[in-house]
């Protein structure tokens, strides 16, 4: 190695171990710039960008997924109205047939209370009728005997007897 | 006063195979230090990285975003691996520029060497792609179109190429560093003209020199290293990335198809 003192190159010429050295220092420049600085960085924007796009793919995704949740349930619940309203409906109609049935049984059974009833009164009074018949004559043998002084033969007045009674009756 | 205008400072010799000799010269020494500068720069930029970043690491975000977005935009989204090879050639042609204005270092980018061998670099990729992408045979073949009387024109044309994007970094640095030699050399003159008469060390003291080549130096330093650095690496993209056109439009290759193919099972 020499030492050299006030020696210059030329202003324009070319060196070639000069040049040798350029590319060394570029290679070991761009490898080391690549290694150090581009590649970190770019994969930290490229990281933080996907980030992004996923949380934004996410967000939008849920968004989605609400919003048809949403629309299931706003269906069910018309659903369920429609049928609370049905159930309601029949409830009252079915409720309207039985009052109308419990009315008809009831007159039916009143009806029926009546007749009977009014056939007893029939009976009873056709009974009581012939009771005050048979008492009448009883009484009017009674008198006619003691009238006469006589025993009268209720067996042979019997006709006359109640023919009177039926006069008085009407 | 005398001014001469030379290329980097010689520092060592060493000898070498056949009579040849390695010189360590300033701009060795530059671009060792670019590339220390930038490594550590990039070391503490890339480490501690977190999904919730500081406000360095938005800075180096946005600076990176930009990079990839800027190869996106002029190679497409198919070229996007060469984004951290522009990265490292703008970064190390700026840094390499910038470093001038520190005046313990010469800019890497005042010698012809290290642009005419970036400028080799993109001219590599170029005819590498082109014939990874369209065959060896295609890629001679393009040098005789549209006509065959072009192609001594198109050899030259993409001999040419390296040449000129080699020179055009090279002469905007090292002229714009001639211009500011010259500026310094015509303010001390001016100084000595105005203010000679001044007794002892007044007099030799340059006052002129002081606040007009800032201005220089901001310009040529600053806003034109940092063009040419964009210029060098913009020209390199679209060298490189019409070389590698999108997937769909590279022509199939019967050489190719007539190796075994998965799809013709």
């Amino acid at each position: 190695m020499q030492v050299v003192l006030d020696q210059f190159e030329a202003f324009v010429g070319v060196n070639f171990f000069t040049m040798i050295f350029a590319w060394i220092n570029l290679i070991i420049l761009y490898v080391f710039l690549k290694k150090l600085l581009f590649n970190p960085v770019k994969n930290m924007i490229d990281s933080r960008q996907k980030e992004i796009d996923d949380m934004y793919s996410d967000a939008e995704a849920n968004r989605t997924d609400a919003e048809a949740m949403k629309t299931e349930y706003e269906s069910k619940l018309a659903a369920a109205d429609a049928e609370s309203e049905q159930i309601l409906k029949t409830a009252i109609r079915r409720a309207q047939l039985r009052e109308e049935e419990i009315l008809k049984d009831a007159d039916l059974k009143a009806a029926r209370t009546l007749e009977r009833a009014e056939e007893q009164i029939e009976k009873e009074k056709r009974q009581a009728i012939n009771d005050v018949k048979s008492e009448i004559s009883s009484i009017a043998l009674d008198i006619a005997a003691a009238v006469i002084e006589r025993d009268v033969d209720a067996k042979d007045h019997a006709a006359l007897i109640d023919e009177f009674i039926d006069k008085i009756g009407e | 006063m005398d001014l001469s205008v030379t290329g980097a400072k010689i520092y060592f010799k060493i000898p070498f195979l056949f009579g040849t000799e390695i010189r360590i010269t300033q701009t060795t020494i530059s671009l060792l230090v670019v590339t220390i500068i930038l490594i550590t720069a990039a070391y503490f930029l890339g480490r501690n990285l977190k999904k919730r970043p500081g406000r360095l690491q938005v800075i180096t975000e946005k600076g990176v975003t930009m990079l990839y977005g800027l190869v996106e935009e002029t190679m497409g989204k198919h070229n996007l691996k060469f984004a951290p090879y522009i990265g490292a050639l703008l970064l190390s042609s700026f840094a390499g520029s910038l470093i001038g204005t520190t005046q313990l270092f010469r800019s890497t980018t005042a010698d012809l060497s290290v642009t005419l061998a970036w400028a080799l670099v993109t001219s590599v990729m170029v005819w590498y792609s082109n014939i990874k992408n369209f065959g060896f045979v295609a890629w001679l073949k393009g040098f005789t179109e549209p006509v065959v009387v072009m192609t001594p024109m198109n050899i030259v044309s993409e001999i040419a190429q390296p040449i000129s994007l080699a020179f055009r970094h090279f002469g905007n640095v090292a002229g714009g560093g001639v211009l500011t030699s010259l500026v310094y050399a015509a303010l001390a003159a001016l100084s000595n003209l105005l203010f000679g008469w001044l007794p002892g060390l007044l007099g030799s003291l340059p006052f002129m020199q002081a606040g007009i080549p800032a201005f220089l130096s901001i310009y040529f330093d600053l806003f034109s290293g940092f063009v040419q650095a964009l210029v060098f690496s913009l020209l390199t993209m679209v060298y490189v990335g019409s070389a590698n056109p999108p997937p769909e439009e590279i022509p199939e290759r019967p050489k190719k198809k007539a190796k075994f193919n998965a799809s013709d099972i």
